[in-house]
Formats: structure tokens, sequence, C-alpha cells
């Protein structure tokens, strides 16, 4: 497989026993009436919110509560009221590790990679439910754990080099620059097999030569059954690569809908784009 | 006392710490919780193994107990008392992870700076507990009617004294060749400093235990230290005494609890652990039960100091409370630190630093008048090494361990991946 090609294509979600599936077509998220305070600070303020299969962009000015609505999503804020389905499952308040198994994970803001632990040992750690995660497997070493062991090995090279990390899989995950380590979550959260994929402002501080390729390979990603909820900051670059916009302000949603329409909301322009960027 | 005869005890001590320390490894060093209650499943591992295995009604005892149960499989002979024992050592680690599962549920939950104290907290309720109740273990008169697994069997002799002398001759000499092959592989793997080192550390280390001794106390010394297994004394054809058996057992036991670490470690389940000690958020976001791993880890390195405390016991021959004191934490703490934190060679070398400090130290012939300055000057000098270490090596002696998953090769990629 050359490294432009994309990865294992992505297992049919019914496959997945355990986790939250819907029909094809359907919203993936349905976020009703979310709260969340922090003190006397409404972070957010009643978010209600359907996300849909594909590459969906969340902007909105610094404190609009994008992050705040990611760490509510993924189980690392519990929301005061309101409710979050995954497909059909409810899964306001869950834990995280509960939500990651339902299909949905997400990167950080700051990219947080293991620094001690290797590339390789960094993609190795994601997949779930290993049979050598239990601690008698780890000691007993049946077939099922070295087949398996060697499957997620051979996973783990064919998404590095997906990404372009195939180079850099036996180097400390700290050693790596700003750029690689947004690839390395990426990759890891792909590892884990999800429907959606949280990626909090992947393209931060990333050179316009990565920035491009990390947008391709999401693209591709796409076409391969998976869904992005993405925060950027870059209005250009959200309307020029995402099918569907979610402006936040204030804790609340402002407008969602297809790029050309969030654009001319005159709501928007007053928010957050600033007369003159349109 | 021949040096042969110090360094068995030596060893065994360092054999029983190792064991305890490698437990606080894998919590601490692997996992990355700070458990400054270790002590606690030490003392838990020894009370509960020393009350299964005493028989009941012992004089001058008057807490739970004993089960006696080397004595209830007695009727198979010694290894039926043996296999009593080693059920009693399986209690007292079962109780001290069931004991630590109690403690873990609502202190893991802690940040690692409230863990660390809370666990201190809690080691100290137990000693107390332990020490004030006398109805439970004996309280502060302690127990000093610790079976002794094989005691009766040894000494071993295999015949006449020079057939006792040949066969443990042989077998200190194997023993000796085998370290020397091992040295000489490691001293072949080190850089120039660690040549240097070793290039003068050994050669040290050889002159004390063969040649000082030779010289003072002539060809018999020699020839004891150097068939360190054979005791002369023991029994009329001398043979392999209890001592030695009991390094034995400490040697091997270490290197059961090492082999299951290293196991344990190098696993799909140590890259969990390890990714805790990293940074907890991003295990639980890509789906790890993570507080269920932090319970089984805080578990399993606490059965460890459990077997260690069982061994502790018999090496003592007797328990009190007060032998359980929270400094005992902290000397593996050191120990672990000083040989690399994650490195489970680092810290049986680390601990063999400490106690060969504090115990080699011992030799010293100084006026008894100087005897409390030497003791006060010997931690000075452990401290100032950890100093020293923590300024010019912070990663410890060893630095972190390599981590592997050894896998069958196959056609298509061949070989093993280090992971």
């Amino acid at each position: 497989m050359s490294e432009q090609d994309t990865p294992s294509s992505k297992p049919d979600a019914t496959e997945t026993n355990s986790r939250a599936t819907g029909g094809c077509g359907d919203p993936i998220l349905r976020i009703q009436g979310v709260t969340k305070q922090f003190g006397g600070i409404t972070a957010l303020d009643g978010v209600d919110l359907t996300v849909d299969p594909g590459i969906t962009g969340l902007i909105g000015p610094n404190g609009a509560g994008k992050t705040t609505l990611f760490n509510c999503l993924t189980g690392f804020h519990k929301p005061d009221d309101g409710q979050i389905s995954l497909y059909e499952t409810d899964i306001t308040g869950k834990e995280p590790p509960t939500i990651a198994q339902q299909g949905m994970v997400r990167t950080f803001q700051i990219p947080r990679e293991l620094a001690d632990m290797t590339v390789f040992e960094n993609l190795l750690l994601a997949p779930m439910n290993q049979h050598g995660e239990r601690l008698l497997a780890s000691w007993v070493r049946g077939e099922q754990f070295v087949e398996e062991e060697q499957t997620i090995r051979d996973r783990a090279r064919e998404i590095a080099a997906f990404f372009e990390l195939d180079h850099l899989l036996n180097e400390p995950a700290g050693s790596l620059s700003g750029g690689q380590r947004k690839l390395l979550e990426i990759a890891r959260a792909l590892l884990t097999d999800p429907d959606i994929v949280l990626l909090d402002e992947p393209l931060a501080g990333v050179n316009p030569t990565l920035e491009q390729k990390i947008l391709s390979r999401i693209e591709d990603l796409v076409e391969d059954g998976y869904s992005f909820l993405l925060i950027e900051h870059d209005i250009d670059l959200i309307m020029d690569n995402c099918e569907r916009v979610v402006v936040m302000h204030q804790g609340a949603v402002l407008t969602t809908g297809p790029p050309e329409e969030v654009q001319s909301d005159e709501r928007v322009i007053e928010a957050y784009l600033g007369g003159d960027n349109v | 006392m021949a040096v042969a005869d110090f360094i068995i005890s030596l060893l065994t001590f360092i054999s029983i710490y190792s064991l305890f320390g490698i437990g606080l490894n894998l919590k601490f060093g692997f996992t990355g919780l700070i458990d400054f209650g270790h002590v606690a499943y030490f003392m838990i591992g020894a009370y509960v193994t020393v009350v299964l295995t005493m028989p009941a009604g012992a004089a001058g005892y008057s807490g739970i107990g004993g089960f006696a149960l080397p004595a209830i499989f007695s009727a198979l002979g010694p290894l039926g008392s043996l296999f009593g024992w080693i059920l009693g050592v399986l209690g007292g680690m079962i109780a001290a992870a069931i004991v630590s599962l109690a403690v873990g549920i609502p202190t893991l939950r802690l940040r690692e700076d409230y863990l660390a104290i809370t666990a201190l907290g809690i080691a100290t309720i137990l000693t107390t507990v332990v020490n004030d109740e006398e109805w439970l273990f004996n309280g502060p008169f302690g127990i000093n009617t610790v079976h002794s697994p094989l005691r009766d069997v040894f000494p071993v002799s295999v015949g006449s004294f020079t057939l006792n002398m040949v066969v443990f001759g042989a077998l200190s000499i194997a023993v000796f060749a085998f370290t020397g092959y091992w040295l000489v592989r490691v001293f072949q793997r080190q850089g120039r400093r660690g040549k240097l080192i070793l290039g003068v550390l050994v050669p040290l280390i050889a002159v004390w235990y063969f040649v000082l001794p030779t010289l003072s106390g002539g060809m018999v010394e020699l020839t004891r230290n150097t068939l360190w297994l054979f005791d002369p004394t023991a029994g009329p054809n001398g043979g392999i005494d209890y001592d030695r058996f009991i390094l034995l057992v400490s040697v091997a036991a270490l290197g059961g609890g090492y082999w299951l670490t290293e196991r344990t470690i190098n696993s799909p389940y140590g890259r969990i652990l390890r990714s805790i000690r990293e940074d907890e958020d991003v295990p639980r976001a890509l789906g790890k039960e993570t507080f269920q791993y932090k319970l089984q880890a805080l578990m399993l390195g606490s059965a460890l100091a459990g077997a260690a405390g069982a061994l502790w016991a018999i090496n003592i021959g007797f328990i009190a409370p007060d032998q359980f004191a929270a400094t005992i934490t902290f000397y593996a703490f050191t120990a672990v630190i000083v040989g690399g934190t994650a490195n489970n060679k680092g810290v049986i070398l680390g601990t063999a630093f400490f106690w060969g400090i504090r115990n080699g130290t011992r030799f010293i012939d100084v006026p008894s008048q100087y005897s409390i300055q030497l003791a006060a000057a010997r931690l000075m000098l452990i401290g100032l090494v950890l100093i020293l270490i923590l300024y010019y090596r912070p990663e410890g002696l060893l630095g972190e361990q390599d981590y592997d998953i050894p896998l069958p090769s196959r056609n298509t990629s061949g070989g093993t991946d280090d992971v």
C-alpha cells in the first residue's frame, strides 16, 4: 500500500456489537439543551445541535464554549443539564472510556502524546478491547494474544505510513514536531475504529503544506466512512473543507448550515467573522 | 563470622527487599501511583502468613489463629508441610491485595499527591491498629512462633564430609562462574565510564571477599568464602544450612516476582499502565477503563509486598508492629529512585546499593563510643548519594528499562519488534 492510500476501511458499525449504531444518513450526534456552568460562568447555555455524517466544522470566537462542548460530549465534563445521544444511545454524563467504546473519540487542543513512549507504542495502545489488555492474558499469552498483537502492529504500521510517521515509529513521541504530534493524535484516534472523531484545532500551528496533507487525509477517511467534528479558527479552511458548519457564540449555537449559508448570516458576521472578512 | 555468612545474610535481605521494591516499582515506576503506604502490605503479608501457618494456642500469643496450615498437610510429609506454608504465603498475598483493593477504591480517584499522603495515613492507621488491638495479632508483643518451612529437614547432608564439600562446593563455584560470565558480558556492553566503574568496583569487592579474609584467617577462610554454599559446621558431616536455604527461597521468590512483573509490563496490559503514568486522560479518551487498571496494579504490587513480608518473617523469626515503620517504604523509594524508576533490574541494583551501604558499613571497626556517629554517618552517606544521583542522573543508575513484546517471527516480516 502506498502512503497515499487510505488505511484499512472502517469496519462496519454493525459488526461492533457494543457500539451505538444508526442507519446511513441518520444524524450521528444529537445534542439537546446541554448546559455547563463553572462557578458563575455559563460556558454552555442550552446547546442544541445535530451532527450528520461527514465533516462538520465548529467555529466561534474564543470563549464561545467549543472545547467545553467537546469535553461534555466525550465525558471529560459532566453537563449540568441537557441530553447527548450518539445515534440512539444516550451518553449524557457517561465516563470517557464508555463514550470512546461507543464509537466517539477525541483529540486534544494541545497534543497529548505519551511523550516517554515510542510513536509505535502510542499507536499500539489505541485499538479497543485487546486480548492482551487483560492481566491473565498478559501472563499466559496464548495464540489469540500473539495473533492479535501481530494484527495490531500491522494496522499501526499501516496507519503510521498513511500519516507519514512510519519512519519515526521507534522514536519517543515527545521528540516529534508539533505537526507530527497532531498527526499522531489523529492516527491514534482512528485506530480505535470510531464512528466519529472530535478534532480540537488539529491544524493550529501546523504549516500550510502539512495542513493540506492533514485535510486531504481527513477527506480520504470520510470516504471510508469516518465522520469528523472539527474545531478550527481558520474560517477559509472550514468553509472550503466542511460540508456543514456550526457557529457557537457565548455558549450557544448561533447558527448551523452549509458553509455558504453560514458565511452570509449577518449574526455570524457580527459575532465572529467581522464585516471586513466577507 | 565468615564473610560468606555475612554475604548470605545480606543477599537474603536484598532479595526480600528487592521483591518489596519490585512491587513498589509496579505501582510507582510503571503506573505512576505514589503509594507511601506500601509497607502496610508488607506487614499484612507477614502477619497473615505467620498466623495461617503457626500452630493454634502458641504460648504467649492471644490473637487470632493460628491455623497451622503446614501441620494440616504434614501427613503428606515435608513436601506437604511446605505446600501448607506456600498456601499461607498465598493467603498473605491475597490479604495484602484485598486490603489494597479496599484502600484503592476510595483513594485512587485522588490526584497523585493526595493519593500519596492518604496512603501514608492509611498505612499508619493499619500499623497502629495491629499494635493496639491485642486480640488481632497479639499487639505490641508480636509473634515469635513463626513457622519456618522445612526447618526439620535442614541441615541437608548428602553423605560424608568430603562428598558434601564436593557437591555444595561445586554448586558454589558454578554460581561464581555464572556471576563471572554475566559480569564479563555486562562489562563488554558498557561504555568507557561503565567499564571504569566496573573495573574498579569488582576487583575491590573481590579483594574484600577473597584476599582480606585469607590474610587474617588463612586458607580456611578462603575455602569457606569460595565454597560458600557448604557450611562445615552444619551437622556432623557439614552440608547446606537453613540460612542458605532461605537465601535460595528468597532468590527464587525474587526471580518469580521479577518474571511476573516483566511479563505484565511487556504486554498490551503494561502499555496501558505506562500510559496512565504518562497522562491518564489519553487512555481514557481511547476507551481504557483506567481506574480498573490502577486498582489491579495496586493489588498486584501489594501482593508482591505481601510475599516479601512472608519471607521477611521467616528470615527474622519474629514479627512485631514496630518493625513496619513508614521508613521501610521510603527505603524502598530510595532504592527504586537510585537504581532507576521503572526498571526492575534497577530496583535490584538500588536495593543492593542501599542495603549494602546500610548493613555493609557495620563491618567497619570503630571504637564503641563512635558507633552512634557511624549509624548517623551511614544515613548521611545514603542521603548524599541520593542527592548526587538525583542531581547528576535523575533517571537513576540504569534509567527506565526498554520494553519488548517478543512474538514468534513470521515469514512476511520476521523477527520481533521493540514496542
